[in-house]
């Protein structure tokens, strides 16, 4: 296919992990990014890996899987490591000091910027890699939209359209993998008429793209219109008072979950006050 | 002659994941020239993937596929060649059309060939007037037009390219039967005037005897036979193992067999049973002028 979209794919398994509960996850997640943003030193950062391993080993997701999924954000991170080492201004003497255009612009590169590219490019994969883990490899999308409304729920009560938000998230969520499936069709389609969308400059092959992206859109369009007749005939009429098949229980694991995601951010701050390493 | 050989060709989706599916196993194969080739199977027998290794959209995983005797992946990055060499109508492929015109959509092929604007504009004429699309039709935007003559300008698309090889992915798919008939009865007759080799996927066996002159059977990723309508469709028993069927009105004939009439087992169309029946019960009239074809 021509997308890879290995980011972001559910990957089966009976984990621990697997049936936590996705309210479970997302606290769990909003704690290990603000953890990830708290660490300050080498040992923090070394603690929150190894938390990070472990899950991933607790997981049963593959190295290799996610791994392949970070590859497609490979360009991103390097890019934005590369733009800190430019930006940090540093003390002291820059390890290089060129002036690219006289009187105009000097390039300057310090200690500093190295390490907080390093660090930065650290701290972004770590965030990737356990979102994907605990939201996407381990959580359906059906369960993280209903443990999303869950979680939001309390919102209702000001009148903000938490279950229409949810609904539309579970329908863009849905229909990717058959949008990506659509997308292979219609290139294999446009290939055999001879299409070539890897030869040429960038507005040729933005041409190219033309036959593949208005068939997709006509598509959406028609898709949407049938989506909504076939709602519309099983009487869905928004949130109120509708029942669910799968509902969502909070167990000890998750107890325990929660419990492990405090102890996170708890270790991460008394890492950072007792045991101060190399402070970066 | 063959003008498609597979040779000891398998395809594996998803290799080295939880959801690995081989889609064909060892298929070996050979494709008469200048014939109407019909390909059938359960849905997951893997007929499409069989199809998109054609024409080199899939690379096969292991094996070789020839075309016109060569290998088509020999020059990886001549596949574009095969690609006009092997034209290929997918599955709806009214859901591929783009462009402003009727007529820009049926050139898109011919103009990615590079070919001369007299050249393009005839074939667009040509293959237009074959797919039964008139003048006017051609000035309209393809989003105008109905589900049945959707599909025939995309047909027509692939047409105008002229391709010494025909593939069909289910070419009459949610048709009614009047446009079945218009379609595949094109499809034949666009194949005795072009000298065009045709393949046609298709679930219906009734269409496969009338319109195919060899059947290639799929089942479970390998083939299960191979060879002439009527030599195929007299294994009914191993293609009941496999849950296909041979053609409503073979059974007929079979059941009729089974009563003790003595009809000849070997028929496959409505018009052959016809003949039969009226060559048993002395009557040559109601075959008259029919074009007839059956078993023998």
């Amino acid at each position: 296919m021509a997308f890879d979209v290995s980011l972001g794919q559910y990957y089966e398994s009976k984990s621990l992990i697997h049936r936590l509960d996705p309210r479970t996850k997302l606290f769990f997640i909003i704690m290990f990014m603000v953890s990830t943003f708290v660490a300050k030193d080498v040992y923090s950062f070394a603690f929150l890996l190894g938390i990070l391993l472990v899950s991933i080993i607790v997981s049963r997701v593959p190295i290799r899987v996610i791994l392949k999924g970070l590859k497609g954000l490979a360009v991103i991170i390097v890019f934005t490591a590369i733009l800190n080492i430019f930006w940090t201004k540093g003390e002291g003497e820059p390890l290089v000091d060129w002036e690219v255009i006289p009187n105009f612009w000097t390039l300057k590169i310090y200690v500093n910027g190295l390490i907080n590219a390093g660090i930065l490019a650290v701290r972004i994969i770590m965030l990737l890699t356990a979102t994907t883990l605990f939201l996407s490899y381990t959580t359906t999308p059906i369960e993280l939209t209903d443990g999303i409304e869950t979680a939001l729920s309390p919102l209702k009560k000001i009148k903000l359209p938490v279950h229409e938000f949810s609904m539309l998230m579970t329908i863009a969520l849905r229909f990717i993998p058959t949008l990506t499936e659509e997308t292979g069709k219609i290139m294999n389609a446009q290939k055999a008429r001879g299409a070539d969308f890897s030869s040429g400059g960038l507005i040729k092959k933005a041409k190219a793209l033309v036959p593949i992206i208005i068939p997709l859109f006509v598509s959406s369009f028609r898709r949407a219109d049938e989506l909504a007749t076939a709602m519309e005939c099983r009487c869905y009429r928004g949130g109120e008072g509708r029942t669910r098949m799968k509902k969502l229980k909070f167990k000890v694991k998750d107890v325990f979950g929660l419990l492990f995601a405090l102890v996170l951010l708890a270790g991460v701050i008394l890492i950072n006050i007792y045991a101060p390493g190399y402070e970066i | 002659m063959s003008i498609i050989e597979l040779k000891d060709v398998s395809f594996v989706y998803g290799k080295k994941t939880p959801y690995e599916i081989t889609a064909l196993d060892n298929v070996s194969l050979n494709i008469e020239e200048n014939l109407i080739t019909g390909l059938i199977g359960h849905t997951g027998s893997g007929k499409s993937t069989l199809v998109q290794l054609l024409n080199g959209l899939l690379k096969p995983s292991s094996g070789n596929v020839f075309v016109d005797g060569e290998d088509i992946w020999e020059k990886p990055k001549k596949i574009g060649q095969i690609r006009y060499k092997v034209g290929m109508v997918m599955q709806y492929p009214e859901y591929q059309l783009f462009a402003d015109t009727v007529w820009d959509d049926i050139a898109y092929g011919p103009k990615n060939m590079k070919l001369s604007m007299e050249e393009i504009e005839h074939r667009v004429q040509k293959s237009a007037e074959f797919c039964g699309l008139d003048k006017e039709t051609l000035s309209k935007s393809p989003f105008d037009l109905s589900g049945g003559q959707k599909r025939r300008v995309a047909l027509a698309g692939v047409m105008a390219m002229n391709p010494k090889i025909l593939v069909l992915d289910e070419p009459a798919a949610g048709l009614d039967p009047k446009g079945r008939r218009e379609i595949l009865g094109g499809i034949r007759k666009y194949r005795e005037e072009s000298g065009t080799s045709v393949i046609i996927v298709s679930h219906s066996m009734e269409d496969m005897a009338m319109y195919c002159d060899n059947v290639v059977v799929m089942s479970k990723a390998r083939v299960l036979l191979n060879g002439k309508c009527e030599e195929v469709f007299s294994e009914h028993q191993l293609l009941k193992e496999n849950g296909l069927d041979v053609p409503e009105i073979t059974n007929i004939v079979l059941k009729l067999r089974e009563k003790g009439i003595n009809i000849p087992s070997n028929i496959y169309t409505v018009e052959g049973a016809v003949s039969a029946l009226a060559q048993m019960y002395g009557s040559t009239s109601a075959v008259k002028g029919k074009e007839v074809r059956h078993g023998f």
